[in-house]
């Protein structure tokens, strides 16, 4: 933050942005550094500055977290960047991961079939309910509702264990691999996926009672944090975000990717755009996202098995290989793949993750190292609103609107 | 005089005794307890087992006694930058004040167990309260003298809402005075005879001062001054050890204090038991019966957190001034009808 830019009542930021009206910063402005040591703030830091109770000002100081997720991927291959991606938001990784592996097929020129498309999206829907429980339960701590916390936290455990039988692992699965995924689902598992959509549908009945409807909860939240439509669209929010401002637009829609549009489901779209209605966008994805798995699972369990991963990388496959993916439905990566050249060229691999739109712009020169990586996440997107949610609430509302964008650090700095 | 007998004379004078036992003692195996079924309950709401490793058998309660082991020969730091002597006198004389109130609060209708002669005892609500308004301000100045953004916001959080529950509290507790006509708790507590209990009939101003006492504890929804999520610990960030202990085991403490004052205003006092002679009869068996109905208030109190979150600043202000006062005032109108259409 330079002094020139910064201009009394509002900023006027290098980009044009409209000055935002806020109130004439007196001498009894207090500055208050929330984070990063805060148990309130996260990995970083936003500096507000109030006038008693109320924010004129508020800076997020970003980039406590930042792991150089761009440069390392210029230096490891195409496939070990997959792992290293999922490191941005590991409840979040086959949603974090697909686009990237999807700019790598672009260049390859493979593509997955039908099936293992219909596995990434299961995985992506199971990421996209833990993800959206994960941020919940933050939020919801950070009001002091500790039970809606725990309940939060507890229910996603359902869904890494859904993602654990797919995948066998529970956070970082690295499930999609260039031409395809590493697994089939085992046995037993539709049923499994049934029985934690139906628990969860009566949780979700369970938390609108406990949490959405409960007095103390709706008060801190109707009307606080308000980002108008215009003005989201101006910041270019993303995800649920967004669609609380009334914005629908969801990658998954708009450009569907995997098999999004034989699916069906529905974006929630609020247009209050206050706390209160980003917190309902996330509550019905999470029920949308069970219709989705619902409907993954009848097809997956109807259609036979078949290879899962691209024909033209099951042709190189040696025999021992073929045979494992045949009677266990594990497709190992081949020794090949670790040192593969790709293609020269450009590519982009959109996604809609939990938390909104990620980008990856993956450029090739042809050498066994993709030459560059560039990769724009939601949060990064996102963290913009701080500055404009913020001003002219109270100090107790930082929390409410903290928690309701959904922000999260190591995502934002990569 | 021996020196013993001298010092058990001093000890054996009912005020020092009520401050001391019921005081000092009762008041942290109330608040040890409080605090376990304040965990084990939310964990049982939360679908989780809460304490237990530490003694399975009694369902994890010296996981707490651990803890006070913890904080009791932790470090405390005293940070370079605070007012060192208001810094640890706050807490310390916090605490000692929000025990006062037992020192003039009468346990039996037993005479010579009294802790103030019987004409000082005319006034015991009034003074028990004024005494009971006290503790706040040491707050606030362990805020102040902590010299952090954090603690000065808790600090002034903790001035706003003691402006607001102070006078709920009082008036909620004059509409029991205005119904019995006295200020008497001995008098209260004989009027409630025969399950006349004033929670019954005047229940508004029951409600008044219950959540005056919420929210002068900082119990949810309104732990408002020690908010976590936006000023750390509030007041008591700069605490640490047996200092910080004293700071959150005093809302505990005012809160079981309070709480008698509310059981003898309200909930019957040591009724049904009728004290008679002697200090089993006279003394023990009452004050057990109301200190066993003041945990069960204590309880109640703790158990809020497993259901709400927290109000903010601005919206527990306007609860107080435009829900609450009205209610309290409206209790003392109640209990100035019931008077005297003569129920009580």
């Amino acid at each position: 933050m330079s002094g020139e830019v910064r201009v009394y009542g509002g900023w006027r930021d290098d980009l044009g942005l409209r000055v935002i009206p806020s109130k004439r910063i007196g001498k009894d402005v207090y500055e208050v550094f929330i984070g990063p040591q805060h148990p309130g703030s996260g990995h970083m830091r936003i500096i507000i500055r109030v006038d008693g109770d109320v924010i004129v000002e508020a800076d997020p100081d970003i980039g406590y977290v930042h792991r150089t997720m761009e440069k390392l991927g210029e230096i490891r291959g195409w496939i070990k960047p997959i792992p290293l991606f999922e490191r941005m938001a590991i409840h979040d990784a086959c949603n974090i991961t697909l686009p990237y592996v999807r700019a790598v097929e672009k260049l390859m020129g493979v593509e997955a079939p039908l099936r293992a498309k219909y596995l990434r999206v299961l995985l992506c829907e199971i990421n996209r309910i833990a993800s959206h429980l994960y941020g919940f339960a933050i939020f919801s701590i950070f009001l002091g509702h500790s039970t809606m916390y725990m309940w939060a936290m507890g229910d996603r455990e359902v869904f890494i264990q859904l993602a654990e039988e797919l995948t066998g692992a529970r956070l970082t699965h690295s499930y999609p691999i260039p031409g395809g995924v590493r697994r089939d689902i085992p046995q037993g598992f539709p049923d499994m996926a049934r029985r934690a959509v139906r628990y969860m549908r009566k949780r979700l009945e369970e938390y609108r009672k406990m949490f959405l409807e409960n007095p103390v909860i709706r008060s801190r939240l109707e009307g606080v944090g308000v980002i108008p439509k215009n003005l989201a669209a101006e910041l270019g929010l993303v995800g649920p975000n967004a669609r609380g401002s009334g914005i629908a637009y969801d990658v998954r829609i708009i450009e569907p990717y995997e098999v999004y549009d034989e699916l069906d489901f529905e974006v929630p779209v609020y247009t209050e755009g206050d706390a209160l209605a980003r917190t309902y966008v996330r509550v019905e994805e999470i029920a949308q996202s069970l219709r989705i798995i619902e409907q993954v699972v009848d097809w997956l369990e109807k259609k036979p098995r078949e290879p899962i991963v691209d024909e033209s990388i099951y042709k190189k496959y040696p025999p021992l290989h073929k045979k494992i993916l045949e009677s266990q439905g594990r497709a190992k990566l081949l020794p090949w793949m670790a040192t593969m050249k790709v293609p020269a060229g450009a590519a982009i691999g959109r996604g809609e993750t939990g938390r909104g739109e990620i980008i990856y712009y993956v450029e090739s020169d042809g050498g066994v190292n993709p030459y560059r990586v560039r990769i724009v996440t939601p949060s990064a997107r996102n963290v913009i609103a701080f500055k404009y949610a913020l001003p002219g609430h109270r100090v107790m509302d930082l929390p409410a609107i903290y928690g309701s964008l959904d922000y999260f650090p190591p995502e934002a700095d990569r | 005089m021996a020196v013993h007998e001298a010092l058990a004379a001093i000890i054996g004078w009912p005020p020092i005794w009520q401050v001391l036992i019921i005081g000092f003692i009762g008041s942290l195996v109330v608040s040890i307890f409080a605090v376990w079924f304040e965990r084990k309950a939310a964990a049982r709401v939360q679908r989780r087992l809460g304490p237990y490793w530490a003694s399975p058998r009694l369902g994890g309660l010296l996981h707490l006694i651990a803890d006070l082991a913890r904080y009791a020969f932790q470090y405390p730091i005293i940070p370079r930058r605070v007012d060192v002597v208001p810094f640890l006198a706050a807490p310390i004389a916090g605490l000692i004040i929000a025990l006062l109130p037992l020192a003039v609060i009468p346990f039996t209708s037993n005479p010579s167990y009294w802790p103030l002669p019987p004409a000082a005892m005319e006034y015991s609500l009034l003074i028990a309260l004024a005494i009971a308004t006290l503790p706040p301000i040491f707050i606030i100045a362990a805020g102040w003298a902590s010299n952090n953004p954090f603690a000065v916001i808790g600090g002034v959080r903790e001035a706003f809402i003691i402006v607001a529950y102070e006078l709920i509290a009082i008036l909620g507790f004059l509409g029991a005075a205005a119904a019995v006509g006295s200020f008497n708790l001995v008098e209260i507590v004989a009027a409630q005879e025969g399950f006349k209990w004033l929670i019954l009939l005047n229940p508004i101003a029951f409600l008044a001062v219950f959540i005056a006492i919420v929210m002068s504890t900082s119990a949810f929804p309104f732990e408002i001054p020690e908010s976590e999520a936006e000023v750390v610990a509030g007041p008591f960030t700069e605490y640490s050890g047996i200092l910080y202990a004293l700071n959150m085991g005093g809302a505990y403490m005012r809160r079981f204090v309070l709480a008698i004052l509310t059981v003898l205003a309200f909930l019957g006092g040591w009724q049904p038991l009728t004290p008679g002679e002697g200090l089993l009869w006279g003394y023990i068996l009452p004050s057990i019966v109301v200190v066993a109905k003041a945990v069960v208030i204590v309880l109640a109190i703790s158990f809020l957190r497993a259901v709400y979150g927290r109000y903010r600043l601005d919206q527990a202000l306007d609860m107080a001034w435009k829900i609450l006062l009205p209610l309290a005032l409206a209790g003392i109108a109640l209990g100035l009808i019931e008077a005297s259409i003569g129920v009580v």
